[in-house]
């Protein structure tokens, strides 16, 4: 969001109107949420979202627009998040789990020249909205969004849809930058692989 | 020259430009005569393209926490 829209925005804030609030609420707690599940873990991620608004609405006079709007929603989430429920990192981001439909890994290629031994299938759609008019194929995605490790998948919807910068990935969640990007290729790839399966079987 | 496998090891950090200048060029160089890779990074494009309008889950309870949060603020005031 522009900075003006922020300027616009935060003064109706500060004066305590509710529309305002359901205009703030909608465009950035999923973006809040992804964050709280990255540090928290699904468990406590409601109740940090929950701590971040108070957290939030108390601090509003203090925001100075140095930072966007957004940046500064994540940060104060990011730190609720920390305060309480910081999870023991390393055993997550040895963590990872296997994925339905796998991954594009070591067997697609072959050991002798390393060059594709299954190659890519291709897929039926060549746009985004052709892809998720198949209610399957959304579903698919989103069951397999879930199936990666609380890391993986808000390092992707921080990337993917909330369109985060990876340096800003890496502070928010206190990872370095080669993490965040094993993480968000790891991610790719499994999400890569239920799109084939997908568009190869017409099944999830 | 890239091998597929190498091609796809770094295809995320291609996406995100996270690669040197040197091996971005590489992997033009493997993408300009490698048609599977080519396929496989239009399609890793695509996914992106689709990730980012996917729908989100809508938020519950929008009114009632902007609700709370409307008064929280006009209490503070």
């Amino acid at each position: 969001m522009a900075v003006a829209d922020d300027a616009h925005l935060l003064e109706r804030l500060l004066k305590g109107e509710q529309r305002a609030y359901k205009e703030l609420v909608s465009q950035y707690q999923s973006a809040m949420r992804a964050v709280a599940y990255a540090i928290a873990g699904q468990r406590h991620a409601d109740e940090v979202v929950q701590d971040a608004w108070l957290s939030v609405v108390r601090n509003l006079p203090k925001f100075e627009g140095r930072s966007s709007l957004k940046t500064w929603l994540l940060t104060i989430t990011a730190n609720a998040a920390k305060s309480r429920y910081k999870q023991n990192r390393r055993e997550v981001l040895l963590d990872d789990l296997p994925s339905p439909h796998g991954t594009i890994g070591d067997e697609r290629f072959s050991a002798d020249d390393g060059h594709w031994a299954v190659a890519p299938f291709a897929w039926h759609q060549d746009t985004p909205e052709a892809l998720l008019t198949e209610d399957e194929l959304r579903k698919c995605l989103e069951h397999t969004l879930l199936s990666l490790s609380e890391l993986q998948s808000s390092v992707l919807v921080l990337r993917e849809r909330q369109g985060l910068e990876l340096e800003e990935i890496c502070n928010l969640l206190t990872l370095s930058l080669s993490n965040v990007r094993v993480l968000l290729h790891r991610a790719r790839l499994k999400v890569f692989a239920t799109v084939e399966h997908f568009e190869e079987t017409g099944e999830c | 020259m890239l091998t597929c496998k190498e091609q796809v090891a770094r295809s995320s950090d291609f996406l995100d430009g996270q690669l040197t200048f040197r091996e971005r060029l590489l992997v033009r160089h493997h993408l300009m005569f490698c048609p599977n890779c080519r396929r496989f990074i239009r399609q890793m494009r695509l996914l992106q393209a689709t990730l980012r309008i996917m729908p989100q889950a809508p938020v519950q309870d929008v009114d009632a926490l902007a609700e709370r949060l409307a008064a929280e603020r006009r209490k503070d005031q």
